[in-house]
């Protein structure tokens, strides 16, 4: 998002200049991603503003075959982590090119700006994630991963496409890795379930045996129930039986929606109420989710960023023949995987069970393939596009939204929390997702007028002019007129 | 924004730049820091802790605790969070740079990385749950754009990160106490026959299920001796789950505790109150004033906070307003100054110059010692090892404390008579510098 990584004059400006003669369609290209991931992040992220539960989404996945299914499908199959994808791979090539300045001397001040900007993105995510109660922010882990890649700026780029791999192929594992201990809680489950059916069995036998031997009764209740007492379940079975039983409740679909209600509640209500209900949410994504799967989710990405454009990717380096070749494969290749993706991902949310027991990998086991490939794919379709110089208008607006695109990212938060949320018009869950569909519509529509027309005016977004402030620590004229 | 003109080469500290008591406070805060993780290393901690506050107080065992916790706890984590900002401000100001090779900030960054990775390497392979190396590579990464700034600031922003610490703590305070009040509301009308709402028997529980935690779960002790006393096999995969959870949420909701005195390290290193700079009349006041209030409070959050806490939480919780930990940072703030300006006059007097050099030889292989200790202790507690874990008293652990420190002292003495680095100081510059350092002498 950060749109300063193509705008001249910034830092020294003799340098940059330099730089920059001739590479205004590399600028360009950057800035037009961006804006289309920026825009297409919404598609999947107005399901957790909106209120368009997991619950919900199952029904409609395993439960309906008509046009909502299909809408939900496809944005699962084209869209689902590949624009978040998209926007890291730029935010990658944009890390090289901040740091790509012809001149040694100002290096170290090149550098200490960057860490510092990673840090007030930090510190802008925890604003977004916690006041503005966005718990689907990623701000604050592009900022962390973007001081964690800092000292792979220099690294060669072949380097740098292995580092993606490996981070792509540890992804990879960490799904397979998860999938294994499902698997081992299901064993144990399975074990405990045994132990359950040999109680019942033994239970019967002797009822039998008893009523048999001719006692009274009283002496057979008192016998039935002694053998109660005893064929109890030890703590720890006990524990090993509800862990999967509380998984396979999470994943299944709920027709009686009793989940939902109590978020439904919860997110109606005002903002001290919502602060406490998102709160734990928001630190759940900066601290664990980052922890265990953002790391390697973003850094995988960040760093392919990195080696494309150390490729001259982005730069409209490669012939016309290998965007196109790299656009089929990279799409048909990753769609292929999305079918599977979907496909296994429906026969688990049916039955888990079943799933577990018959497949040795989980459903989204090749998901960061998949997206290696999309993204790349994604990408060199629209180098492919601009080549062609059609449509040079939409372009132009799409990379006006990108330019902006740290403005427009909060202001998505701002007005979806606005729209859907108890503080606002309290719209969460009541929407259909045809309206929510409606709704992106709109926001893109009105954020692509609003980037266009703040950028006649101004040289910087309203946040990325902040950002640079406060990173640079002296104000920069924003007027284009004064400025 | 200043430019760089000079052309030496970056290089490791060598020993001639090397500050004498920097590196004497750290091979104290090195050797200190073993008293506080020893307990994690060798018993049941949490059963442990019980049976000496609820058993008799005339103990060797109590005795121990007692001055364990008003002398130290806390302090040598803090003492060597300290000196790790000052380590920063003196690894930046030493490296000069090659115009387009890699800078001081790239070597540092990279640095750190390597720590982070060590840090993993300490939690995840030798198994040692309460590493700090992770946090302190991840922790010094923000502490980079500051090291240019005004000690007095360093100091603001020291206090600012304790300020946010105990607000933390006192927000968290108030919502047990809260829990608790509408614990004992529902109760009261409870007793007076009236029909719960569904909210107050949330209540309700919610408090029961408080309480039943702040005592130790036998069932959770055993399992967890059990498998401290088994093999790595079995080890590894019980630990890894424990030590992802500490490092998730230690870093996220704990940087706080490093990052507090680490700027406060920085902001003294700026006044050179580690590198012997200031008169011995300051190092008097400062060991009278850190001494003087810290151990009182040390004392009191011992006597009062612990005891009380632990044996009668209920009580506890009705009765104070605000926890004894509230001051935890304060504390151990003021006892970390009164540790190193006590080290340092002792230092001035000279009569100990044998143990202050080899102190300082610890502390110049402190990343190595405190990785041994890890090995050491693992080895003799861990059931992959010897399998002392549980087996000894509270007490008899500090033998094995000095049994180490001991073996410490010797070795560093020996081995930096004939290496220029420990160990795992070679390896870690070798990767840092992406370069196969000079060992020898």
């Amino acid at each position: 998002m950060p749109n300063q990584f193509t705008e001249p004059g910034q830092g020294m400006p003799a340098s940059y200049a330099i730089d920059h003669d001739a590479g205004a369609s590399r600028i360009f290209s950057l800035d037009v991603i961006r804006g289309i991931a920026l825009l297409g992040i919404l598609l999947i992220s107005i399901w957790e503003f909106g209120g368009f539960s997991t619950n919900k989404q199952t029904g409609i996945r395993i439960l309906t075959k008509n046009s909502d299914h299909i809408l939900l499908v496809s944005m699962m199959f084209l869209f689902e982590g590949k624009m978040r994808a998209l926007f890291a791979l730029v935010f990658g090539a944009g890390i090289i090119l901040y740091m790509n300045k012809p001149n040694p001397l100002t290096l170290p001040g090149t550098q200490e700006l960057y860490i510092r900007r990673q840090m007030w993105l930090m510190a802008f995510g925890i604003l977004n994630a916690i006041v503005l109660l966005w718990p689907g922010d990623i701000l604050f882990q592009y900022g962390v991963m973007g001081i964690l890649l800092f000292p792979f700026f220099r690294m060669s780029k072949k380097g740098l496409l292995i580092a993606a791999i490996i981070c792509t192929l540890i992804y990879c594992g960490k799904s397979f890795w998860n999938y294994t201990d499902d698997k081992s809680a299901y064993k144990k489950f399975k074990a405990v379930t045994v132990v359950e059916e040999k109680f019942k069995k033994d239970s019967a036998v002797r009822h039998n045996k008893d009523s048999i031997s001719g006692m009274t009764k009283v002496e057979l209740k008192k016998s039935d129930s002694l053998a109660k007492k005893r064929d109890t379940l030890t703590k720890e079975q006990q524990k090993d039986k509800g862990a999967w039983e509380g998984m396979v409740k999470g994943i299944k679909y709920d027709s009686t929606k009793a989940g939902d209600t109590t978020e439904m509640k919860a997110m109606h209500s005002g903002y001290g109420k919502m602060w406490d209900h998102l709160l734990q949410r928001s630190q759940w994504k900066e601290a664990a989710w980052l922890y265990r799967t953002g790391v390697w989710d973003i850094g995988s990405m960040m760093l392919l960023g990195m080696a494309l454009f150390g490729f001259g990717f982005f730069s409209g380096g490669f012939s016309k023949t290998k965007y196109i070749l790299f656009a089929v494969i990279g799409i048909v290749a990753g769609l292929s995987l999305a079918w599977f993706r979907l496909h296994y991902g429906n026969a688990k949310l049916i039955d888990y069970e079943k799933y577990i027991a018959g497949h040795a990998l989980p459903p989204n086991q090749f998901f960061p393939i998949e997206r290696l490939l999309m993204v790349t794919g994604y990408a060199s379709l629209v180098m492919l596009l601009l080549r062609l110089q059609i449509l040079q208008w939409l372009w132009r607006a799409l990379a006006a939204v990108g330019r902006m695109a740290f403005t427009n990212y909060l202001m998505q938060t701002i007005i979806c929390t606005l729209f859907f949320y108890g503080y606002g018009f309290g719209y969460f869950g009541r929407l259909s997702l045809v309206q929510l569909y409606f709704f992106v519509i709109e926001i893109w529509l009105f954020q692509t007028v609003f980037s266009v027309m703040w950028l006649r005016y101004y040289n910087y977004g309203p946040v990325e002019w902040l950002w640079r402030w406060l990173t640079y620590g002296k104000r920069f004229p924003n007027n284009k007129k004064t400025g | 924004m200043e430019t760089y003109t000079e052309t030496n080469n970056p290089h490791p500290v060598e020993q001639a730049d090397r500050i004498k008591t920097v590196d004497m406070i750290r091979g104290f805060a090195l050797l200190g820091i073993l008293l506080m993780n020893i307990p994690g290393f060798g018993i049941n901690w949490s059963v442990y802790y019980d049976v000496l506050i609820k058993g008799a107080h005339n103990t060797k065992d109590y005795y121990t605790m007692a001055a364990i916790f008003s002398f130290f706890d806390g302090t040598m984590r803090g003492l060597f969070s300290m000196l790790f900002g000052a380590g920063m401000i003196l690894f930046t100001q030493n490296k000069h740079e090659v115009p387009g090779g890699p800078t001081v900030t790239e070597y540092y960054y990279r640095r750190l990385l390597w720590l982070v990775l060590f840090g993993m390497f300490n939690a995840f392979i030798l198994l040692w749950f309460g590493d700090i190396l992770y946090y302190y590579g991840l922790c010094g990464m923000l502490l980079f754009v500051f090291r240019k700034t005004n000690p007095k600031w360093l100091l603001i922003i020291g206090f600012l990160c304790i300020g946010i610490g105990m607000l933390k703590s006192q927000l968290d305070w108030n919502e047990t106490r809260e829990k608790r009040h509408a614990y004992l509301e529902a109760v009261k009308l409870e007793k007076e026959k009236q029909k719960l709402t569904d909210e107050q028997m949330a209540a309700r529980s919610e408090w029961q299920e408080i309480e039943k935690r702040s005592k130790p779960d036998t069932s959770i002790s055993n399992r967890n001796l059990r498998k401290m006393r088994s093999g790595y096999s079995t080890l590894f995969p019980y630990l890894t789950e424990r030590n992802a959870d500490e490092e998730i949420w230690g870093m996220y909701n704990g940087a706080w505790d490093m990052l507090c005195m680490m700027f406060i390290g920085m902001a003294l290193f700026g006044w050179g109150f580690f590198s012997n700079r200031l008169s011995t009349s300051t190092y008097t006041m400062w060991l009278l004033i850190g001494y003087g209030i810290g151990i009182p409070i040390g004392w009191l959050t011992f006597k009062e906070g612990l005891m009380i806490q632990f044996s009668d939480f209920n009580n506890y919780v009705d009765h104070f307003r605000v926890t004894h930990q509230l001051l935890y940072d304060i504390r151990r703030g003021l006892l970390s100054v009164g540790h190193a300006s006590l080290l340092i006059l002792i230092y001035r007097s000279r009569i100990v110059p044998w143990l202050m050099k080899a102190l300082a030889n610890v502390g110049q292989m402190a990343f190595t010692n405190y990785l041994v200790q890890s090995i050491i202790c693992t080895l003799f507690f861990y059931g992959h090892g010897l399998g002392y874990y549980h087996k000894l008293m509270y007490h008899q652990l500090y033998y094995v404390v000095f049994a180490v420190w001991i073996l410490q002292l010797i070795y560093s003495s020996i081995w930096l008579r004939y290496f220029r680095f420990g160990p795992f100081e070679w390896l870690w510059r070798s990767l840092t510098y992406w370069k196969k350092q000079p060992m020898k002498r």
